[in-house]
């Protein structure tokens, strides 16, 4: 590496090891960091009303799950159509420890850490399992082994009084170092851990991609003949590659069920299968960051959508029908043009900056 | 090194035959090669070798393996390699991200490992680049290292097919026809290739190949097939003098 690591222009590497680095530059790193700061500190520097809040922790609670998604769907190639159930399994493994302990229970309000972590855990064996068929199956035939769990999971939490037949089963508040986190810091706190889980998993996906566990995924998605002329076994790669989105699936829905302080059925529906299909689709399928993008532009969207849904709703009451409506349309036309016009997503737009940056001063 | 030694093996599609009792024997650290009019049961016959089909009958061993029902990943991790003739790349993937990935055998630090990318992960990754390295050197791909695959003429395809293979460090190496659709050049190339893979690398290769001026100037050992018969065997200028051999070329003419 030459002397200057501060631009990436006239740099060269001398060592394999200089190459492996994640920041090739001091200046990407001290971006990266600032960035980061920021992103912690800023709460602490403005007035951010709870409901505003909530949204951020949405979004954050998303990419969790999406960082799974990619890596089954964009970085293998499998398309998952039950991610809002692998949430879901997640979510109602805490429910149903709280329903069976208590929803106060130490073990619910002090080692929420754990909990989360056993969410996952639970979300990866489920993943495993209906990835099973991958060992047999392929493209389409495995998609609707994925619908079928997103159907039996709903018909499981719908109809068992187990699981409070889909009504909302309550968990209890958590407690940090000063004691419960009160109502008034319920939201802040979750942002604070919704971060950090995102940060790491962010930065841990990122190595596990250059690794030979993440370049094994792609392989069975670019060709699974040659990936077995590798030396890797292709079904056992999938079923992998579903257990590892399952994990992250289920951490969500751990988070999601503590921020929401409950669980229930119409969070994991196949609705909302197809809404995590959509974020993932418009982030960048196959890229790290799309997990970043596609949650935000899509929550954003929403949110958008719903304004106007309001101001119409205000200006022409006999119209209902059509405002309702306006949602789920502006969405299909979003995942449509996505589709037609930068299938690498929002992700691409960020790497054409960056590699714009990067070369400055030079054109190309 | 281990010979493999194919036993009366037939391969057989519903009715159709594309291979009946065929015997062959490939001594370690030679060049043989496998030939044969179109649709005479190469490919076939290397499939069968490299577990992409399992024989109808008959039996494959290379040295104290039986490959008979193995699996591709079984197969190329007992030191078989092969390179396809219908290209078979990672096409969205770069040079390097391609050789990289038959190293997956080779790095064995754990999955946790990976998370952290320290210690042992980043120091096997090295190493193993510092191999892939090697390949490409002696391949002559230094030009299109960081080049999508996909991209690259179909010249270049076939010898990242071929660096590929290598890369999976193999004791033997089927090629099937790694100099089809080249010009002379490109060919030259692949067969001082090939040769070297041979004596630098002391690799076994399974040759499959139509350009017989190629096939006749390297081979140590020819095999001939037929409609999925082995119609003939021997040094290049025994076969070559076979009127069964000459009959099957110049009937296919
Ligand atoms: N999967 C398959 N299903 C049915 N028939 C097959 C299959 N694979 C090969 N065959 C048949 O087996 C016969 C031998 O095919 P093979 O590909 O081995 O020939 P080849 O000697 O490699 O020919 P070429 O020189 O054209 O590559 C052909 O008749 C082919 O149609
Ligand atoms: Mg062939």
């Amino acid at each position: 590496m030459s002397a200057n690591r501060w631009f990436a222009t006239g740099n060269f590497f001398s060592a394999y090891r200089d190459e492996q680095r994640i920041f090739a530059t001091h200046l990407d790193r001290a971006i990266f960091a600032t960035f980061l700061t920021a992103l912690f500190v800023w709460p602490l520097c403005f007035e951010v009303s709870s409901k505003n809040m909530l949204v951020l922790d949405n979004i954050l609670v998303a990419m969790v799950a999406i960082i799974g998604l990619n890596l089954v769907t964009g970085f293998a190639g499998l398309i998952s159509i039950g991610h809002a159930a692998f949430v879901g399994v997640g979510a109602y493994t805490l429910a149903l420890l709280a329903r069976t302990i208590g929803d106060s229970h130490v073990l619910i309000t002090h080692a929420w850490p754990l909990m989360l972590l056993g969410c996952g855990g639970m979300g990866a064996l489920f993943g495993a399992f209906v990835g099973l068929p991958a060992l047999r199956l392929k493209h389409l035939y495995l998609a609707i082994a994925t619908l079928s769990f997103q159907m039996i999971f709903q018909w499981t939490i719908n109809f068992l009084p187990m699981f409070n037949q889909g009504q909302t089963i309550s968990i209890g508040r958590v407690f940090w170092f000063g004691g419960e986190v009160s109502r008034k810091d319920h939201y802040f706190f979750w942002y604070y851990v919704a971060l950090t889980i995102v940060v790491v998993f962010g930065l841990a996906v990122r190595n596990l991609l250059r690794s030979r566990y993440g370049r094994s995924l792609v392989a069975v998605r670019d060709n699974d003949r040659a990936a077995d002329a590798m030396g890797m076994h292709p079904g056992l790669t999938k079923v992998y590659a579903f257990a590892l989105a399952g994990f992250f699936a289920g951490v969500a829905g751990g988070l999601h069920a503590y921020l929401y302080r409950g669980a229930g059925i119409e969070s994991f529906t196949l609705q909302q299968s197809i809404t995590y299909l959509a974020m993932a689709i418009v982030g960048g399928l196959g890229t790290l960051t799309g997990a970043f993008w596609g949650p935000a532009a899509i929550r954003l969207l929403d949110l958008q959508v719903e304004n106007l849904v309001e101001w119409l709703t205000a200006i022409m009451p006999a119209n209902m029908n059509l405002a309702t409506a306006l949602k789920p349309l502006t969405f299909g036309l979003v995942i449509v043009l996505f589709l037609m016009f930068e299938p690498r997503g929002i992700a691409n737009w960020w790497r054409i900056c960056r590699s714009y940056v990067k070369l400055w001063p030079f054109r190309y | 090194m281990n010979s493999l030694v194919v036993s009366d093996v037939t391969l057989a599609f519903g009715g159709l035959y594309a291979l009946s009792d065929v015997n062959l024997t490939i001594q370690a650290g030679l060049i043989t090669s496998i030939i044969g009019p179109n649709g005479a049961g190469k490919t076939s016959m290397l499939n069968c070798i490299s577990g992409f089909y399992h024989p109808t009958r008959g039996a494959i061993r290379f040295g104290e393996r039986v490959l008979t029902r193995a699996s591709p990943h079984q197969v190329s991790s007992w030191g078989i390699a092969r390179a396809f003739q219908n290209i078979e790349l990672f096409r969205g993937m770069t040079v390097l991200d391609n050789l990289m990935l038959a190293r997956h055998r080779k790095l064995d630090y754990s999955f946790w490992h990976a998370f952290i990318y320290m210690g042992r992960a980043s120091r096997q990754e090295a190493v193993n680049r510092a191999f892939v390295e090697e390949i490409i050197d002696f391949m002559e791909l230094e030009p299109y290292r960081k080049h999508i695959v996909g991209g690259l003429s179909y010249g270049v395809q076939k010898r990242v097919e071929v660096a590929r293979a290598l890369t999976l460090e193999p004791q033997l190496l089927l090629l099937d026809e790694p100099m089809a659709g080249m010009n002379i050049e490109e060919k030259e190339d692949m067969v001082r290739f090939v040769l070297d893979i041979q004596k630098e690398r002391h690799t076994t290769v399974v040759l499959v190949e139509h350009d017989l001026g190629v096939v006749m100037d390297i081979s140590d050992q020819i095999y001939v097939l037929d409609f999925g018969q082995l119609i003939g065997s021997g040094r290049p200028e025994e076969v070559a003098r076979d009127p069964k051999v000459i009959e099957a070329y110049i009937g296919e003419n």
